[in-house]
């Protein structure tokens, strides 16, 4: 519903975005007179626990039918509910960068304002009901990201990393905008649901089918879906640590919440061949993430074929939204950013500064040198590996019924067959951390900061595993703001 | 149940540095689970929401032979947690703790109510032994580890499926045992069939049947040579409870078609258990060929499908426990005198060490099966009521009880006497204690079967109706007829 002539805004319905982008302004202004990256930060994590305040005092409110502009900027539970996890994890990545940031030499304190940017952008594609919200919120995620992907200057790799995100992020970014365009002329508008209901009468032009298999394409990019993944691996081995913990967190959910709601509401009304292609790339995505992370020895490298694989099993949620596929999704992406940043985190107290060093030889022998670390790191393990009592667990099952409940029962095998695969390449660490004794002593590198996010990774990890009803639940209450979702 | 044991675990964790209050801590701990399932007949089940969005509720109950079991079970940690803090060099707190988190994950898997619970506790219990073997265990510990882990998360995954799969197909309410147990037997036979066979996959790993045994020689053979490790390991034969308490009553069509598989594969698995004992020079590999022979006479009991013969498994699954783990007991102490587990390196101990010579007997006749002790009623029973139903594979298992008299005279021979003459120093008080409860459990299982065997029989009872529900035609008894007059 659109009100020619008046623009309706929603403040209070922003006011999450909002905050992350005044405090991103603060921040660069503070980083004008101060150089001290630290203070940046403290500033950063001050502006998303308000933001983080704005969309829980929202959530609570069960005010959910809020929309601004028109429904092109919707403030219904899985957008604030993905909103909230996309504030977490780059509150967790924000922690993790504080020291980490001066011990690899990479304290410059405009890291920080262009973090707020990104997860800014993010929440927007969280929250996009219509293509041109979603482009937008695209743009302004990625590009903070393809800096801070270089930021390590002078270090090859990290530069190599920033060229290639950025080279591939672009080639993403024009694919998804061509294919907007082509879905707008067939339909003749961007918002979700009107492109949906101006398609549904059958009689497809093509024009519509070659714009839908264009977004697709395009949004495949950004949440590293095979066969699009390929820029994922190289680009988070390059990239300093603490800005993969952020990219294979809230990148990846911006991608997803976009996903989520065009795999709802316009794939179905546009080819029921374009939910097969989703379908075979959520198969070659668990089949490829899952195999590549098995040959790694690096636990970096590793872990960034295996966030490729988690993409998998959030794909399963998408091809079933019908079956409380959306629920699912969310439910995995809430417990995927709290266990992966937890896991990235603890790698970098093991790596060395320059964040070389990951190598699995780095982990042996921890379980005696420092239990409790490897002991958290562990739990990290089990749970990405999807073992009961933690987070993972409760995601896996979720998302496999939601895929079995759908009729998809050879994808859901397909990913239970690979979850035997990951659970190898997971233990293998706990192996090394418990059944192995190096010579070897790690640097003694210990941060308070990191601690902290290692605590709230775990804290989540550990309560979605053990009472995962709440937060599910929560996720799938709320009335729909467009039809079918 | 599941609370006790895990919050001594954590305080035993605490404690570690401390080994003395660790251990009583540990020892508390179990006697404590113990006396809980002393008194879990009478109680009230529990019952909250886990996952209202799919239906799964955490619903946990301790009638049937959830009862039996976890008694047995508790029973066993006693010595167990005990060995553990005496006998295991470093770290042993946390080899407590893992010993008394497996507990708490048995007892879960025995009385959840819930099938996707049910998986969680099985899958959850999986981890401390993992650990167990690979932080403590022997030389070649991280092949055993790896063979273990695959081989059960293999198992166990498709078993998710099956699990995940049949809710979606019944269109069952929840997962709730009740709720499934009375749509999923009208599935068509085909779908109940695959259905069944995935997660028959998962159980039969730990049943275990041959030929998805060998993790288990391995296991056990790696394990620390304390042997209160390998305690658990004979707790974690939970494959056949599964298919007691779940696949045969959720899906009896499936079960029928594919149970002749499954009972000539259990057939196969005593016979080949009881020869790989007789032909086994390392102590631990012949306990763990001869229990996995009893395993073969459980599953003959449970795939013959017929009342008495589930009735008579889950008590020998719950008295094997006890012989079973009682002689790994044993064996860790003849390691700690000769520092081996070959039985060359022994003979003549009965002269020097009486009295560890008597409790050896008395237990390896218990491992045997002479009536009186603990292995006996459920054996009997158990290829007894098999037998009813199917007489022939019954009877060649049968076979593998005079096997077991060989093979159980024989071990004593060579331990305990002959011309060799080993002196070593016999049974220490702390190792009295140890035994002792293995000894009263021994008797209580060999002597007064009967209330446990009531225990079961209830839960037995739901199984055999669903059964017959599939082969009876329609009018015959129901559900709500459990308890009746049969």
């Amino acid at each position: 519903m659109t009100f020619p002539g008046v623009i309706d805004i929603n403040w209070t319905l922003l006011a999450p975005a909002i905050a992350l982008l005044v405090t991103a302004a603060v921040t660069l202004f503070f980083a004008l007179f101060s150089r001290d990256s630290r203070g940046a930060a403290a500033v950063a994590l001050i502006g998303i626990l308000t933001s983080m305040v704005f969309a829980l005092v929202q959530l609570m409110e069960g005010n959910q039918t809020a929309s601004s502009f028109g429904l092109r900027y919707l403030g219904d539970v899985p957008a604030l509910t993905l909103t909230l996890v996309i504030l977490l994890g780059t509150a967790v990545a924000v922690l993790v960068s504080w020291d980490q940031l001066g011990r690899g030499q990479m304290a410059q304190p405009e890291y920080y304002p262009l973090m707020l940017l990104s997860a800014f952008g993010a929440v927007i594609m969280a929250s996009a009901g219509d293509l041109i919200t979603l482009i937008l919120g695209l743009e302004i995620m990625s590009l903070p990201v393809y800096a801070l992907s270089a930021w390590r200057t002078g270090d090859r790799q990290s530069e190599e990393a920033g060229i290639k995100y950025f080279l591939l992020g672009a080639f993403g970014s024009a694919t998804l905008i061509y294919g907007a365009a082509l879905v707008y002329g067939a339909s003749g508008s961007f918002v979700y649901g009107d492109v949906a209901a101006a398609l549904a009468g059958g009689n497809l032009p093509l024009l519509a089918t070659a714009g839908g298999a264009l977004v697709l394409a395009g949004l495949g990019f950004k949440a590293a879906l095979a066969p699009f993944h390929q820029w994922a691996p190289d680009v988070y081995t390059g990239a300093p640590t603490v800005v993969v913990t952020y990219m294979t967190v809230v990148i990846k959910i911006g991608a997803f919440a976009a996903l989520l709601r065009l795999a709802t509401v316009v794939f179905p009304v546009l080819q029921p061949w374009l939910l097969t292609a989703l379908a075979i790339m959520v198969a070659l995505t668990l089949v490829v993430g899952n195999f590549s992370a098995l040959m790694q020895r690096g636990v970096k490298r590793m872990l960034a074929y295996s966030s490729v694989a988690h993409a998998g099993y959030v794909g399963l949620a998408l091809l079933a939204p019908d079956h409380g596929g959306v629920s699912a999704a969310a439910f995995y992406l809430t417990t995927y950013a709290f266990m992966n940043a937890g896991a990235f985190a603890v790698l970098t107290l093991v790596a060395d500064a320059n964040d070389h060093g990951d190598d699995l030889e780095r982990f042996a022998g921890l379980g005696r040198k420092r239990p409790w670390l490897a002991a958290v790191m562990t739990l990290f393990m089990l749970s990405l590996g999807g073992i009961p009592f933690l987070g993972g667990f409760s995601g896996k099952v979720l998302v496999f019924q939601a895929a079995i409940d759908a009729g998809y029962i050879w994808l859901a095998v397909l990913g239970i067959a690979t979850s035997i695969v990951a659970l190898v390449y997971y233990f293998r660490v706990i192996g090394y951390m418990y059944f192995r004794e190096s010579a070897y002593e790690p640097p003694a590198f210990r941060s308070s900061p990191t601690q902290i996010a290692i605590v709230v990774a775990l804290a989540g990890t550990v309560l979605l595993g053990v009472f995962p009803g709440w937060w599910h639940t929560l996720l799938m209450s709320g009335p729909r703001l467009i039809a079918g979702f | 149940m599941v609370l006790v044991p895990l919050a001594a675990a954590l305080l035993v964790m605490l404690a570690r540095n401390s080994l003395g209050l660790a251990r009583v801590i540990a020892v508390a701990g179990s006697v404590a689970t113990l006396v809980l399932a002393v008194l879990l007949p009478d109680s009230r089940g529990f019952d909250a929401q886990w996952l209202p969005g799919i239906g799964v509720s955490f619903s946990l109950g301790g009638n049937g032979a959830a009862a039996v079991l976890t008694f047995a079970a508790a029973l066993m940690m006693i010595p167990a947690v005990l060995v553990a803090t005496t006998r295991v060099e470093k770290g042993a707190g946390g080899f407590a703790a893992l010993l008394l988190v497996a507990l708490a994950g048995l007892n879960g898997i025995f009385m959840a109510k819930d099938l996707v619970l049910f998986y969680i506790f099985w899958e959850a219990t999986l981890i401390p032994g993992l650990l167990l073997l690979g932080i403590y265990g022997g030389e070649r510990r991280r092949e055993a580890t790896v063979k273990y882990l695959v081989y059960a998360v293999t198992g166990s995954f498709f078993m998710l499926v099956s699990i995940l799969a049949l809710k979606a197909l019944s269109g069952a309410p929840s997962f709730h045992i009740v709720d499934l147990m009375l749509v999923t037997p009208n599935l068509p036979v085909a779908t109940q069939t695959w259905l069944f066979v995935g997660m028959a996959l998962g159980m039969a790993v730990k049943l275990p049947l041959w030929p998805l045994h060998s993790w288990l020689v391995d296991l056990n053979e790696q394990n620390h040579h304390s042997g209160a490790a390998d305690v658990l390991g004979s707790l974690y034969k939970v494959g056949s409870f599964g298919f007691f308490a779940w696949a045969l009553p959720l899906l009896p069509a499936g079960a029928i078609r594919v149970a002749p598989i499954l009972l000539a594969l259990a057939v196969v698995t005593a016979i080949y258990g009881a020869l790989g004992a007789v032909g086994s020079k390392h102590l631990k590999r012949f306990l763990a060929y001869g229990s996995l022979s009893h395993m073969g006479i459980i599953g003959v009991g449970v795939f013959g499908m017929h009342l008495s013969g589930l009735n008579g498994a889950m008590y020998f699954l719950a008295a094997q426990m006890i012989s079973t783990g009682g002689l790994f007991l044993v064996f860790g102490m003849l390691y700690h005198r000769r520092r081996s587990y070959d039985m060359a390196d022994y003979g003549g101990l009965a002269r020097s060490a009486p009295a560890l010579a008597a409790f050896s007997l008395f237990l390896i006749f218990t491992f045997i099966g002479v009536p009186g002790l603990s292995n006996f009623p459920g054996e009997f029973t158990s290829l007894l009521g098999s037998f009813q139903a199917t007489p022939w594979p019954a009877a060649i298992a049968t076979l593998t009880v005079i096997v077991a008299g060989v093979y159980g005279v024989n071990l004593y021979q060579k331990l305990y006497q002959g011309p060799t003459d080993v002196r070593v120093p016999d049974l220490d008080v702390l190792e009295m204690y140890v035994l002792l409860p293995v000894v009263v459990g021994v008797l209580w299982f060999g002597l007064l079967p009967a209330p446990h065997m009531e225990r079961i029989e209830t839960q037995a009872q739901v199984a055999t109706l669903q059964l017959e529900r599939v082969t009876l035609p329609p009018g015959g008894p129901t559900l709500s007829d459990v308890g009746g007059a049969r």
